[in-house]
């Protein structure tokens, strides 16, 4: 039973962070896609833009809604005291998504568009910065009492290394987005998101070193968690992999290859999100409350995995079948038609 | 206005308000998934066009309905973590557990076929179509089915007991299937159903009262008539399985909901209370019409009571529901107009029996046609005040008996919660605007006619479809 203790809360862990990074590659794109609407130069761009994400938007964004559940079912108390403790990134990425899924049924039947391009767009950002400062202030720590009830204040998530850590992921989100451009569309639309990609590979790598380099020198408990073996070995090799993969995406940009941008920058979300995970692990209110703190019963993890554990391999089949009814570059056709 | 500082009251109202909102689009999704199966299954088994080309109009509308239903229903699931920490804290490894089940089996579901069923028409092969409106129709009502489960749990906690503040499952087979679970299930189920259906049926009769595709919208009106004539009176007998329910576990609210101050002792009659104006202050009704000796037929079918009914005054103010008047009312509302709908299908099917309805004559029915038009919004009406019955009548519980709602909010600044109550009251207000806009141009630019039809090469396949989901055959004759 004491084993049980341990291994089921880290696997839950694992399949929280397997959804956490299916949405944020998922929905990344998406986000990245409406984030990069705003500077489409005409209402034909914008229309193969959203058509590229209609059928498929809405099945990314439930990955979120997965996670949520089985975070509230895992680690009932981390669920509380982290949604209460970012009550405004939370409810700006709400209000932010709103907005986007909307705009994908209303614009479509509207004659003025304006108003819904801007949504689309406008959310897809709002959702994105409320993820970057939610996923900062979490990497920064929130503050909790011994119980783990959120003792900060209202505020708290916001700062200049938060902030820093939600432009990083807006960055990411526009180069996914525009690597998703590059394999779904052709033509003038296609040439537009090489450029905007290579130059969100930049931005993204700027804001990725900012952070790494942050990171263990203003927090010490991730600087002692990082500088002891085995993990120094692990944290040194991430950003020699990173960069090497930032540098083979760049030369897949400049020979305009169609599909490995794609390939490589899910590799560096997974290089990110793999570091990211060893900086937490084994906290799930870093820095304070650890999984096994946190965990529901026993029971309760063995019933959800029961449910839950079963459907992965289904859900994953489906959604990646959608994928491949819908292979192949976007045509202008309208959506809902 | 002490209620702008109190947080728990805002984090009440912004539950309430979007919960109130939310409902509205699932709603018809929900039911008229099943809508869908139904018309693309006719047209699979009869090959006849209308159907295909009802299955591809209404699923204009469903669409809109869905894509507003994922975005307004993101705060629902996520408001348990912000707004109610302290109870996700206590309940979360059963509660937790049930948000997680429906988005793994029910949303993910409905999402990942969702892409296939409306654009996949050309892409994929008819019976592989059929097959992702089957799931997207199962995946809704699996998420009622969930989400009745988890509030149903509130309603009856079972299945293991409240230690130091958390509560500690021992059976969790034996809390999903907790006193109130199936009944509700079934009351939740056919609500959506009857609600899709009376609004596809209104639709329909605008049209033909319009003069526009009489023959095309009878079919639809047809079909919806035939399901209701099973779907309306046995949603009146299970709202009165769900009353009787109530009566047993939740006396506070079956008294909130007659506006019963005074007990009435077992085996005596009792009025049943008609129209009242509750006065909380007073403990008692201002004024009151009833029906004397009414309420022992009300409950139990005869004039005794079998069970005494509790009066209010046996509770502590506190420990009692308060806005008696809006459960109430709420509580007549909903049942009214599920009986209102039952007559209103009774006089179409008799007007079905005699001929009327036939696509010739069907126009000559002014009044019944405007009667449909007028019953449209009637389901949301009556889903909405249920709800209010069950969850308000429910205080001032969040988990009856177990947990009170003043304790189980999270501890916020008022400012935030304000600031977000009251964006969602702008924005959900603009989406329903905007739904009803954009919903009425759909209707009014009406269904596609010439929409080429996808072709069936494969046609042994079509003998394995179930027909189960056709409650009557009747419909079909309207092709002769």
């Amino acid at each position: 039973m004491e084993a049980l203790r341990y291994f089921l809360p880290q696997v839950w862990f694992v399949i929280l962070a397997l959804f956490l990074f299916l949405y944020v590659m998922l929905d990344g794109f998406d986000l990245g896609v409406g984030i990069l609407s705003l500077t489409s130069s005409d209402e034909d761009r914008r229309s193969l833009l959203m058509t590229s994400l209609g059928n498929i938007w809405d099945a990314n964004e439930t990955w979120l809604v997965l996670m949520g559940g089985a975070l509230f079912g895992a680690f009932p108390l981390a669920y509380g005291t982290i949604l209460s403790a970012l009550y405004i990134p939370i409810f700006m990425m709400i209000f932010g998504l709103i907005f986007r899924a909307v705009a994908f049924e209303f614009r479509e039947h509207s004659n003025r568009k304006a108003f819904w391009n801007f949504a689309f767009g406008a959310g897809s950002f709002m959702a994105a910065l409320g993820q970057g400062f939610a996923l900062g202030s979490v990497i920064e720590g929130i503050a909790v009492d011994e119980a783990g009830h959120f003792i900060g204040s209202t505020w708290d998530w916001l700062d200049w290394r938060s902030l820093l850590v939600a432009l990083t992921l807006i960055q990411g989100y526009v180069l996914i987005g525009s690597t998703y451009l590059i394999l779904k569309t052709e033509g003038e639309l296609q040439k537009t998101h090489y450029r905007t990609a290579k130059l969100a590979a930049v931005t993204t790598l700027i804001g990725a070193v900012l952070i790494t380099i942050a990171t263990p020198v203003f927090y010490e408990a991730a600087r002692t968690r990082l500088f002891s073996p085995p993990l120094v070995y692990v944290f040194a090799l991430i950003p020699v992999l990173g960069l090497g993969l930032v540098w083979l995406l760049l030369q897949s940009l400049n020979r305009e290859e169609e599909v490995t941008p794609f390939i490589w920058t899910i590799l560096i979300f997974l290089l990110t999100f793999i570091g990211l995970g060893l900086i937490v692990f084994p906290y799930i209110i870093p820095t304070q409350i650890t999984i096994y703190q946190a965990a529901a019963a026993p029971s309760a993890l063995v019933f959800m995995l029961t449910f839950i554990g079963v459907l992965i391999p289904i859900m994953l089949f489906y959604n990646i079948y959608n994928y491949v009814v819908f292979r192949g570059k976007v045509v202008g056709e309208a959506y809902g038609e | 206005m002490d209620f702008l500082s109190n947080t728990v009251a805002l984090s009440r109202m912004q539950f309430a308000l979007t919960a109130i909102f939310h409902m509205l689009w699932p709603v018809l999704t929900t039911g008229m998934s099943i809508y869908l199966v139904i018309v693309e299954g006719l047209w699979l088994k009869t090959r006849n066009p209308d159907y295909y080309r009802h299955a591809r109009f209404w699923s204009k509308l469903y669409v809109l309905n869905f894509g507003i239903g994922v975005a307004s229903g993101l705060p629902m699931e996520f408001q348990f973590g912000t707004n109610w920490a302290p109870f996700s804290e206590a309940v979360g490894d059963f509660f937790g557990s049930i948000l997680g089940f429906e988005g793994a089996m029910a949303f993910m579901l409905e999402a990942g076929f969702l892409g296939i069923m409306l654009f996949g028409w050309g892409r994929v092969h008819p019976v592989i179509h059929y097959l992702a409106t089957i799931m997207v129709a199962f995946g809704a009502n699996l998420s009622t089915f969930w989400i009745l489960v988890a509030n149903s749990w509130l309603q009856t906690p079972s299945g293991g007991e409240m230690v130091n503040g958390k509560f500690i499952v021992s059976d969790y087979f034996q809390a999903i299937g907790n006193p109130f679970m199936l009944k509700s299930v079934s009351h939740m189920f056919f609500a959506t159903l009857e609600t899709s259906l009376f609004v596809i049926g209104g639709i329909s009769a605008w049209y033909i009262l319009n003069n526009r595709h009489q023959a095309f919208f009878s079919q639809s009106l047809k079909i919806v008539l035939a399901a209701a004539i099973a779907v309306t009176p046995l949603q009146i007998y299970i709202g009165h399985l769900s009353a009787e329910q109530v009566a047993q576990y939740q006396p506070t609210k079956l008294a909130a909901m007659e506006a019963k101050w005074d007990t009435s002792p077992a085996g005596q009659p009792a009025d049943w209370s008609l129209l009242a104006l509750p006065n909380e202050a007073e403990q008692k009704n201002t004024f009151e019409v009833t029906i004397p000796n009414g309420l022992g037929y009300v409950l139990n079918f005869q004039k005794n009571l079998k069970e005494p009914v509790l009066g209010l005054k046996e509770w502590a103010p506190g420990d009692r529901p308060r806005m008696v008047g809006l459960i109430y009312y709420s509580f007549r509302i909903m049942s009214g107009i599920g009986f209102f709908l039952a007559g209103l299908m009774l006089w179409s099917v008799l007007q079905w029996v005699l001929g009327n309805l036939s696509p010739e004559k069907i126009e000559k029915q002014q009044w019944l046609l405007r009667t449909w038009i007028f019953a449209a919004p009637l389901g949301y009406i009556a889903v909405e005040s249920g709800w209010i019955v069950r969850c308000v009548g429910r205080q001032p519980w969040t988990m009856y008996g177990q947990i009170r709602t003043a304790d189980a909010a999270s501890h916020l600044p008022a400012s935030n919660v304000l600031t977000s109550l009251s964006l969602f009251a702008i924005v959900y207000s603009i989406l329903l605007v905007a739904t009803l806009y954009f919903g009425s141009r759909i209707i009014r630019h009406g269904p596609n006619l010439e929409l080429p039809i996808p072709g069936l090469d494969d046609q042994p396949a079509m003998e394995t479809e179930p027909a189960t989901f056709v409650p009557d055959q009747r419909p079909v004759e309207a092709q002769q």
